[in-house]
C-alpha cells in the first residue's frame, strides 16, 4: 500500500497555559491517500481550521505528529501545501496576475517565469482577459478564483481549503464547486477540505470526515460512493440524501448540546 | 502582551502626575532656564496675580469666539447641507475647496487687519474664514454619507420633499452637524487667539502676547493654560453632545 | 470635474476678477484697500523682480523644508513605535491623541521665549506643529495592514523581510501620504505663522510689513505666490497620494 500523502497521527491540540487551557482537538487519526479529496464536516467550534493550520504548518501539534510525504511538518511548505482562506484575501494593490504570481515573487522566481505559471493558472481557473484587474474590480466568486489560481502556483501536491465558498451566494457556490472538480480532476491533487454545508462535503468529496463537538475527535469516516463525474441530478438521489442525514446524525446531537 | 486595564491605567495616571511633577520640579532645580519653563505653580500664580487681567479679557474673546462660531458654524453647515445634497455640486465644489484647504490662511491676517483695524472685527473675520471650509467639508461629508435609501423609503409612504427633510436628513445628518461642530467650534477658538496674538488692543491672546514681549514667562504660561481650558472645555461639552446625538445610531 | 463644469467655474472666477477690477476703476472700491486685479499683477511682476523678495521666499522655504525633513523621519518612527509595541502604545496614545488636539499655534510664544526670534526657532515651532500628525499618521497606518495578508504570506512562505516590503509598506503608503501631505499644509501655516507674528525675514515677515504700511498691492501679490505655492505643494503630493493608492476602492 503507498504511503498516505497526508498523515495526522495522534494529534492533539490545545490553547492556554494550564488551568485556562481549552482543548480544540483530540487524539485525531486520519491518514489520507495522494490524490484524494476528503472534505471535513463538524459543528462550529470543532477545530476544523485548527486541524487545517496544522497541515499547513502554521501551527505545531500540542501532541502526536502531522507527516507530509512521511516527513514532520515543522513550518509552511508552500511549495508542498497551499492553502484558500474564507475571504480570498488577495492584496489589493496587485492584480490578479500578480497576486497568483505573489508566492513565486517571494521564492525569488524570475518575472517572465512566474507571469507565464500565474498566467496559466488563471485560465485554468476561467479568469482568462482579466488577468489585469485589481481586487476591487472582481466580484466575490472571481476573487475566490484567483485564490484558488495562487493556490495551485506552485504546484503543491495537498491543497487546504478553508470554507472557501462560504462568503459566496448559492449559485457562485455551485459554479465554483463545480470548477473546483473540473480542476481537481485536471490536477490531482489531494485536497482537504473544510466545510459547514453538508451538501457541498457529499457533492464535492471522496471522503466526509466528521469531527465532533470541541474537543474535536473523529466520530466518522465515510466514503462517498457516487459516480464521478458529479452532477446535480445526484443530488436529489436517494443514495446522496442517505449519506448528508448519516452526516447530519452526528451534527444534531453535537449541536443539541 | 497587553498589560490588564487597571495596569494601563494606572501608568497613565502615573504619567501624567509624572510630567506635572518634572515640569514643576526641572526649572526649580534649575535643569532648565525658568525663562522657557517656569515652574507650574509660578504660571498658575501668575493666572491668580493678574486674574483681574485675565478675567477682563474673557469678555471680549468669548463675544468675538461666539460670533465667528454663529458665521462659520451657521454657514459652514447650512452651506454643507446644501451642498452635501447635491451631488453635482459636490463633484464641482469639493475639489476646489479641497484645494482652498492647502492656503495658509494664517497670511491673510495683516490683510484683514487693514481692512478692519485692531479691534474685533478682524478677529471675527478672521477666525469665521479660518473655520469655514473645514466646518463645511465636514457637514458635506456628514450628509453624503446619508444612505438614499432613507429618503427613498420616505418618498414610498408619500413623504414631501420638505417632510423628507425634516423627519429623516435632518435627524439623520445631526451626528455630523455636531461633529462639524466640534471641529468648526475648536478651529474659531484657535483663530480668534491667534489673531489677538498677532494684532490686537484686548482679548487674551493680546495678553499673551504683552506677557511674552515684557519676557513673563510665567504669564506667558498661564494664558496658555486659560486658552487649553478653554478648548478642553470646549471639546467635552461637544463631545458629550456628540455622543447623545449618535446614541440612536448604534445600529451603525 | 466634468469638462463644461470647469469651463463655468473658470468662467465664474475670471467674471468675479473682471467685476472687481470694473469695480476698482469705476471709483466704487478704494483702490487703497482693494487694488484692481492688474494693479495686483503688475505688483507681482515687480516682486519678483526684486531680489530681496526672492530671497525672502528662500528662507521661508528653506524653513518649511527643513522643519519637513526632521518632523517626517521622526514623527513616523514614533508612530510605527507605538503602533508596534503594544505596552508603549498604550500608555502614550492617549497623551499623544490630547497633545493632537490640542491647538499648536498658541504655543509660539513659547518658542519665541526658548529661541529667540530667529531661524532656528521657526524651524522648531514647524517640527512641533508638524510632528503630531505623522505620530498620528503613522500608527494608523501600521494598524491598517490587514492581518490576514500577513496570514497568507506566511503561508506561502514569506521571510520577515519580504512581508514588510511586500505587504506592510504598500498597504501603508496611503495613509503615509496621507499624513505626510496634511504635515506639510500644518507646516507651511505654521511657519508662515512664525514669521508674521515675529521674525527678521521671509515672505511672511515680508507680508505683515507691507499689512502695516498699507502697501496693498505689494501685499496681495505676495499673498498669490504663497497661495499659489502652498496649493502646489499640496497638489503635487495629492498626485503621488493617488497613483499609489489607486487601489482602495472608491467609496
Amino acid at each position: 500500500m503507498t504511503r498516505p500523502l497526508v498523515s495526522i497521527r495522534g494529534v492533539s491540540q490545545h490553547f492556554g497555559a494550564d488551568g485556562s487551557r481549552v482543548a480544540a482537538l483530540q487524539s485525531i487519526d486520519l491518514d489520507i491517500p495522494d490524490g484524494q479529496f476528503t472534505a471535513l464536516v463538524g459543528p462550529s467550534g470543532c477545530g476544523k481550521s485548527t486541524l487545517l493550520s496544522l497541515v499547513a504548518g502554521l501551527r505545531l501539534p500540542s501532541a502526536g505528529r502531522v507527516l507530509c510525504d512521511g516527513e514532520p511538518i515543522t513550518g509552511p511548505m508552500p511549495r508542498k501545501v497551499g492553502m484558500i482562506f474564507q475571504e480570498a484575501n488577495l492584496l489589493p494593490w496587485l492584480s490578479a496576475i500578480d497576486n497568483v504570481a505573489f508566492p513565486l515573487k517571494l521564492r525569488h522566481v524570475a518575472k517572465a517565469e512566474r507571469l507565464a505559471a500565474a498566467g496559466r493558472m488563471l485560465d485554468l481557473t476561467g479568469l482568462r482577459g482579466f488577468e489585469d484587474r485589481l481586487p476591487h474590480q472582481l466580484s466575490g466568486g472571481m476573487k475566490q478564483r484567483v485564490a484558488i489560481a495562487r493556490g495551485l502556483v506552485q504546484n503543491p501536491a495537498v491543497l487546504l481549503m478553508d470554507e472557501p465558498f462560504a462568503s459566496l451566494d448559492e449559485q457562485t457556490r455551485m459554479v465554483l464547486g463545480d470548477e473546483l472538480l473540473r480542476i481537481w480532476s485536471e490536477t490531482r491533487k489531494t485536497v482537504l477540505f473544510v466545510t459547514h454545508s453538508l451538501n457541498e462535503a457529499v457533492y464535492l468529496a471522496d471522503r466526509v470526515v466528521v469531527l465532533s463537538a470541541r474537543p474535536g475527535r473523529v466520530v466518522d469516516d465515510i466514503p462517498v460512493d457516487l459516480p464521478r463525474p458529479r452532477t446535480f441530478a445526484m443530488t436529489a438521489g436517494e443514495r446522496f440524501g442517505a449519506l448528508k442525514d448519516r452526516i447530519w446524525q452526528h451534527i444534531k446531537s453535537a449541536e443539541r448540546r | 502582551m497587553t498589560w490588564p486595564e487597571r495596569h494601563v491605567r494606572l501608568s497613565q495616571a502615573l504619567l501624567y502626575l509624572g510630567i506635572l511633577a518634572l515640569w514643576e520640579l526641572t526649572p526649580r532645580a534649575g535643569l532648565v532656564p525658568r525663562l522657557f519653563v517656569p515652574p507650574l505653580s509660578e504660571a498658575l500664580g501668575a493666572l491668580v496675580t493678574h486674574h483681574r487681567d485675565y478675567l477682563g479679557s474673557l469678555p471680549t474673546t468669548f463675544g468675538e469666539i461666539l460670533a465667528a462660531y454663529a458665521i462659520a458654524c451657521g454657514g459652514g453647515i447650512l452651506l454643507g447641507q446644501l451642498v452635501g445634497a447635491s451631488a453635482t455640486a459636490r463633484r464641482v465644489l469639493l475639489p476646489v475647496l479641497r484645494s482652498v484647504y492647502a492656503v495658509p490662511l494664517v497670511v491673510l491676517y495683516p490683510a484683514m487687519m487693514v481692512w478692519f483695524g485692531l479691534g474685533s472685527e478682524s478677529k471675527i473675520a478672521f477666525a469665521a474664514i479660518y473655520a469655514f471650509i473645514p466646518t463645511m467639508l465636514t457637514a458635506v461629508a456628514g450628509v453624503a454619507a446619508l444612505t438614499p435609501a432613507l429618503a427613498e423609503t420616505a418618498r414610498a409612504f408619500g413623504a414631501t420633499r420638505g417632510q423628507q427633510i425634516l423627519y429623516v436628513a435632518l435627524p439623520a445628518s445631526l451626528p455630523s452637524i455636531v461633529a462639524a461642530l466640534r471641529l468648526g467650534g475648536a478651529l474659531v477658538i484657535v483663530g480668534v487667539i491667534v489673531a489677538q496674538m498677532l494684532g490686537a488692543a484686548d482679548g487674551l491672546g493680546y495678553l499673551i502676547t504683552r506677557h511674552r514681549t515684557l519676557l513673563d514667562s510665567p504669564g506667558v504660561y498661564a494664558g496658555i493654560v486659560l486658552v487649553l481650558a478653554i478648548t478642553g472645555l470646549h471639546e467635552l461639552i461637544l463631545r458629550r453632545l456628540e455622543r447623545k446625538v449618535a446614541a440612536y445610531r448604534q445600529g451603525d | 470635474m466634468r469638462r463644461h463644469e470647469r469651463l463655468i467655474v473658470a468662467a465664474v472666477v475670471l467674471g468675479l476678477f473682471g467685476f472687481w477690477e470694473a469695480m476698482v476703476r469705476l471709483g466704487r472700491l478704494d483702490a487703497g484697500m482693494a487694488p484692481a486685479p492688474s494693479a495686483v499683477l503688475a505688483a507681482l511682476k515687480a516682486l519678483l523682480g526684486r531680489p530681496e523678495v526672492l530671497q525672502s521666499l528662500a528662507v521661508t522655504g528653506w524653513e518649511v523644508v527643513a522643519a519637513f525633513l526632521l518632523a517626517v523621519p521622526v514623527g513616523l518612527f514614533l508612530g510605527f513605535l507605538l503602533a508596534e509595541v503594544p505596552t508603549l502604545g498604550a500608555l502614550f496614545r492617549p497623551l499623544v491623541n490630547f497633545l493632537f488636539g490640542v491647538p499648536k499655534s498658541i504655543f509660539l510664544p513659547v518658542f519665541i521665549l526658548v529661541f529667540g526670534v530667529s531661524i532656528p526657532q521657526k524651524i522648531a515651532f514647524g517640527v512641533f506643529t508638524t510632528i503630531f500628525v505623522l505620530i498620528v499618521g503613522g500608527t494608523a497606518a501600521v494598524q491598517s495592514v490587514p492581518r490576514e495578508l500577513i496570514l497568507v504570506s506566511r503561508v506561502y512562505g514569506a521571510s520577515r523581510g519580504q512581508i514588510i516590503r511586500e505587504i506592510y509598506l504598500p498597504a501603508m503608503a496611503p495613509i503615509l501620504l496621507e499624513s505626510v501631505r496634511l504635515g506639510m499644509v500644518f507646516n507651511i501655516t505654521a511657519v508662515l505663522l512664525c514669521e508674521i507674528y515675529g521674525a527678521r525675514d521671509g515672505i511672511g515677515y515680508r507680508i505683515a510689513a507691507w499689512g502695516e504700511n498699507v502697501q496693498m498691492p505689494q501685499l496681495y501679490a505676495a499673498l498669490v505666490i504663497v497661495a499659489l505655492a502652498a496649493v502646489a505643494v499640496n497638489e503635487a503630493l495629492r498626485a503621488v497620494e493617488s497613483r499609489l493608492g489607486a487601489w482602495r476602492e472608491r467609496s
